[in-house]
């Protein structure tokens, strides 16, 4: 082929690519680097005149709403991952036994998560804030109260409004969870259970034995994106609490938002933008790492 | 044997038990919304509350209808949500079938970048794009706002696609090719028809996503008429806040805004759940 000839077809290649590197250039590597430098700045939203300082960052940490924010946000992950998992995991068992044994609802049963999965993030706050209100429409205190117990304040209260978005958002996420680990188990080898049960193992001893160990490379995956979406929660909680009582489930977020929208700081809002940035970053690499591996098992 | 019938009956008990507590837990939630979205005033405050209404109040709907916004969210939300599926499919099939065929330096770095775009907040890139849409004059405006959604799609759309034109064999274009069609021909004709399933599940996902997105337009839209309906029903809890003598409208309204969520979900779930399944083991 001739130069040209090369230099045509490279050009027809990339006319392929163009337009979506296009979009992905200008709404997103833009806005990404313009991020950090707004960071470096003092930037508001309506003033354009700003200068270039490190004072965000340190403005950002040395306030203990901030720090607050960082703690809650933890905290909300952590309870994400450690309820979401095992949640998704007991459900694809029980949807993948069912389906082994013929049970008549399996499909209803993981229809039935898949809705929670299905309902924006909006309207899981909205639904939930109206299920936890303490006014007659909030049927849990109902229940609560047909226990024998007061009413709860649910998003009044502190430590309850943190278990609240904490419930609503692994209500609205196990479906993700069981999705993953129903793949998995799928992929799990009918031999190896058939081996074990000749070898007289137990069905206990078959889920440590077996299960867990094939499932591992997925649920470590699961982790991963469950860390990344439930850091970047924001919708659900904005309908939910909007970050209330006094600011206590204001995760990183809402505190951005609050930061560029309430006070008007671009500066401010930007550092704990790049914050979230990194966090996300050096999860996918880990994400990314782990398909690797996954795939070197697989083959 | 370890299998005596008596065991087996156990295990199936145990299933039905927790099928019976996930549809509770999972459906009981959306079915307290249709309970209350049906009641009258009296029925929202009776106690002990009753699951079903005195006589269902279909006129809570017909009042939404009438005296919010809601009607006219969702035919925003309906026309953003078509041109940008429209949009984001024009853009993404080529870049994917790209993305399969073409080997070039620089593929894996790219690729990998999309997979970050994909897992970025929504709330990193909207800050300087709002300052960007001041000075632009595109606030307010809905095709700058499905310019962005169309960015978000892409990287999700480019790997699901790219997964699907991965598993159909080469040989197929350049039998194609040798026929004499170019690649575009070879591509719209051969390769689009083949990949079918995957551009429809690319269209289900993508409609759910855009249906769906709220912070973009929370920030970018501030026009009540102009808003799509995830922040017209948010506006609209905040209008009414806790009042009880909305309640039954709100329910309303939030069950006018997930229904065509739920519904596309329903009526494809068996196609959704195996997208789901071969895209989670594929990555």
């Amino acid at each position: 082929m001739t130069r040209i000839g090369a230099a045509r077809e490279l050009g027809s290649r990339l006319a392929w690519l163009a337009p979506a590197i296009a979009f992905l250039a200008v709404f997103m590597v833009l806005p990404l680097l313009d991020v950090v430098r707004l960071s470096f700045t003092t930037a508001s939203i309506i003033e354009p005149e700003y200068s270039y300082t490190l004072s965000s960052y340190a403005k950002v940490f040395g306030d203990k709403d901030f720090l607050w924010s960082l703690s809650i946000t933890f905290i909300f992950v952590a309870a994400n991952c450690v309820l979401q998992i095992p949640l998704g995991l007991l459900i694809a068992l029980a949807v993948h036994a069912g389906r082994d044994k013929n049970v008549y609802g399996s499909i209803l049963a993981r229809t039935a998560v898949l809705t929670a999965w299905i309902i924006p993030g909006v309207l899981v706050g909205i639904l939930w804030k109206t299920l936890l209100s303490s006014a007659s429409s909030g049927i849990i205190n109902h229940f609560v109260q047909s226990l024998g117990m007061e009413r709860i304040p649910f998003l009044l209260d502190p430590v309850y409004a943190v278990i609240s978005i904490i419930v609503a958002n692994v209500w609205g996420g196990a479906a993700f969870c069981m999705i993953l680990q129903y793949a998995g188990l799928q992929r799990i080898p009918a031999e190896l259970y058939e081996v074990s049960r000749v070898d007289g193992a137990r069905a206990w001893q078959q889920f440590f034995h077996i299960t867990l160990p094939q499932l591992k490379p997925i649920l470590f995956i699961n982790l991963v994106l469950i860390t990344i979406s439930s850091f970047n929660t924001f919708d659900m909680i904005a309908t939910l609490t909007s970050g209330g009582p006094a600011g206590t489930t204001e995760v990183l977020t809402l505190a951005a938002y609050i930061q560029v929208f309430t006070y008007w700081n671009m500066g401010r809002g930007a550092a704990i933008a790049v914050l979230l940035l990194v966090i996300t970053v050096v999860m996918t690499i880990v994400y990314y790492k782990l398909f690797q591996l996954d795939e070197d098992i697989a083959e | 044997m370890l299998h005596t019938g008596r065991n087996l009956d156990a295990t199936k008990i145990l299933i039905y038990a927790s099928y019976l507590i996930v549809i509770v837990v999972f459906w009981g939630p959306v079915t307290w919304m249709i309970s209350l979205s049906l009641k009258t005033i009296p029925d929202i405050l009776a106690y002990p509350p009753k699951l079903f209404p005195s006589r269902p109040a279909i006129e809570n709907y017909g009042t939404i209808f009438v005296q919010s916004t809601i009607p006219r969210n969702m035919v925003n939300s309906a026309k953003i949500t078509v041109i940008t599926v429209a949009g984001t499919l024009l853009v993404t099939v080529p870049a994917a079938y790209g993305f399969s065929r073409f080997r070039f330096r620089g593929r894996t770095q790219i690729l990998m970048a999309i997979l970050l775009f994909q897992m970025i907040s929504t709330l990193i890139i909207i800050l300087p794009l709002y300052r960007y849409f001041i000075r632009l004059n595109l606030l307010d405006t809905h095709h700058g706002l499905i310019m962005i959604y169309i960015t978000v799609q892409i990287p999700f759309t480019v790997w699901l696609l790219k997964g699907f034109f991965d598993s159909i064999p080469k040989s197929l274009d350049d039998a194609a090719r040798i026929d004499g069609a170019s690649r575009l021909q070879c591509v719209i004709r051969v390769i689009v028809p083949v990949a079918m399933p995957g551009i429809a599940a690319a269209v289900l996902f993508n409609t759910i996503n855009a249906w769906s997105q709220f912070l973009i337009p929370f920030i970018l839209i501030g026009k009540g008429r102009l808003q799509p309906i995830s922040v017209g029903v948010a506006k609209y809890a905040e209008t009414v806040g806790e009042a009880i003598v909305t309640t039954h409208l709100l329910a309303a309204a939030s069950l006018m805004a997930m229904l065509p969520a739920i519904a596309i979900f329903i009526a494809l779930q068996r196609f959704i759940v195996r997208i789901l399944i071969s895209g989670a083991v594929k990555g």
